[in-house]
């Protein structure tokens, strides 16, 4: 069954996912800021069913806010594999785009669906509460269509992401002081 | 200079020669020692009440072939701020450690090991602190190409057409 292929049972369990949306709370970069905006009384993201959670085992949508070290990017694909199915990546920012201004750093990625599947972009930095209430209706919209298959394309080109994420990184799997 | 400031400058002029004092500021002045009296004169500002090292940093002088270490000592009397530099050879970079004197610098001297490779005599912590799995020389040294790493490791975004000469013609910069 390709990508786009959807039966009854999952259309249906499309209209009811795209109403309940648990965002990861994962604050990766100065996009974070736009958050609370979003979600206190002004912009009220929860009037859509959206909410923010703290473990990734119990979240649909994972955020990744302006730019990302490789250190966060090690991190950031343990935290998405550890989500499960149906899940869904927002990239905030130019950061996630094509680098923005750290595109010559040594210490950050240049363009984030080289690593994970991204369902959706928005543009600016950084995008104005406007832009990410915006960018969560056109996401519903996708998941209702049936468009929002990243996590597909992720199992279907396993291999691809692998290796891009090994030669940026070395290696995926995490190692640092505090945990050892 | 503060009095508390010209009194501390006096004591470190009397036991050590060969030091230059540079005033910034009203609160804050620069002294250049050799690097074989800087552990000295660091001993005595801490007892002149300048026992809070701010900072250990480093600066790299590619064409002089050196670093420049430098060590910032804030007084919480005073508010006063005395910044001791010293050279040492970038071919062989190696110092003393004052982890004895301030045991935060452990964390200094490991930054500055990781990004410029400098070696401190007595502190054997020398794990990355920030980076995972570096391939290559440390980063903050001037003949690291970042642009050069970034296009190695990180590949950009391919467009297909002239963004940026479409948007100066959208923006009137030049006529389409």
């Amino acid at each position: 069954m390709s990508a786009s292929e959807r039966n009854i049972w999952e259309k249906i369990a499309d209209q009811l996912r795209s109403r309940s949306m648990w965002m990861l709370h994962y604050c990766t970069g100065c996009g974070a800021i736009e958050l609370p905006p979003s979600m206190t009384s002004r912009f009220d993201m929860e009037r859509f069913g959206m909410g923010p959670m703290a473990t990734p085992r119990q979240a649909d949508l994972f955020l990744i806010t302006g730019y990302l070290s490789t250190k966060t990017l090690r991190r950031v694909i343990k935290t998405y594999e550890q989500m499960p199915d149906p899940k869904y990546v927002i990239g905030f920012g130019s950061c996630t785009l094509n680098g923005g201004i750290y595109f010559d750093s040594y210490a950050t990625i240049n363009r984030l669906d080289y690593y994970i599947p991204v369902d959706l972009y928005i543009a600016g930095c950084m995008p104005r509460p406007e832009a990410v209430i915006e960018a969560f209706n056109t996401l519903m919209e996708m998941i209702r269509k049936g468009e929002a298959n990243g996590w597909k394309r992720y199992k279907e080109n396993y291999e691809w992401y692998k290796k891009n994420q090994l030669r940026s990184l070395g290696e995926v799997d995490i190692h640092d002081e505090f945990h050892e | 200079m503060t009095s508390s400031m010209n009194n501390a400058l006096e004591k470190v002029k009397n036991a050590i020669k060969n030091v230059k004092i540079i005033e910034i500021d009203e609160r804050e002045a620069k002294i250049e020692v050799e690097s074989e009296n800087t552990l000295p004169v660091l001993s005595i500002l801490k007892g002149e009440g300048y026992f809070h090292l701010s900072l250990l940093t480093a600066v790299d002088w590619m064409e002089k072939n050196e670093f420049e270490l430098i060590y910032i000592l804030y007084s919480w009397n005073d508010g006063g701020k005395f910044i001791v530099s010293t050279k040492i050879d970038r071919e062989k970079a190696e110092f003393v450690t004052v982890m004895h004197m301030w045991p935060v610098a452990r964390f200094y001297e490991r930054e500055l090991h990781e990004f410029f490779g400098i070696k401190f005599a007595g502190n054997n912590d020398m794990k990355p602190l920030f980076l995972e799995n570096w391939d290559d020389i440390p980063p903050l040294r001037k003949d690291f190409d970042p642009l050069e790493y970034s296009k190695k490791k990180f590949p950009e975004r391919e467009y297909q057409k002239d963004i940026i000469h479409e948007a100066k013609i959208i923006r009137g910069d030049i006529n389409g």
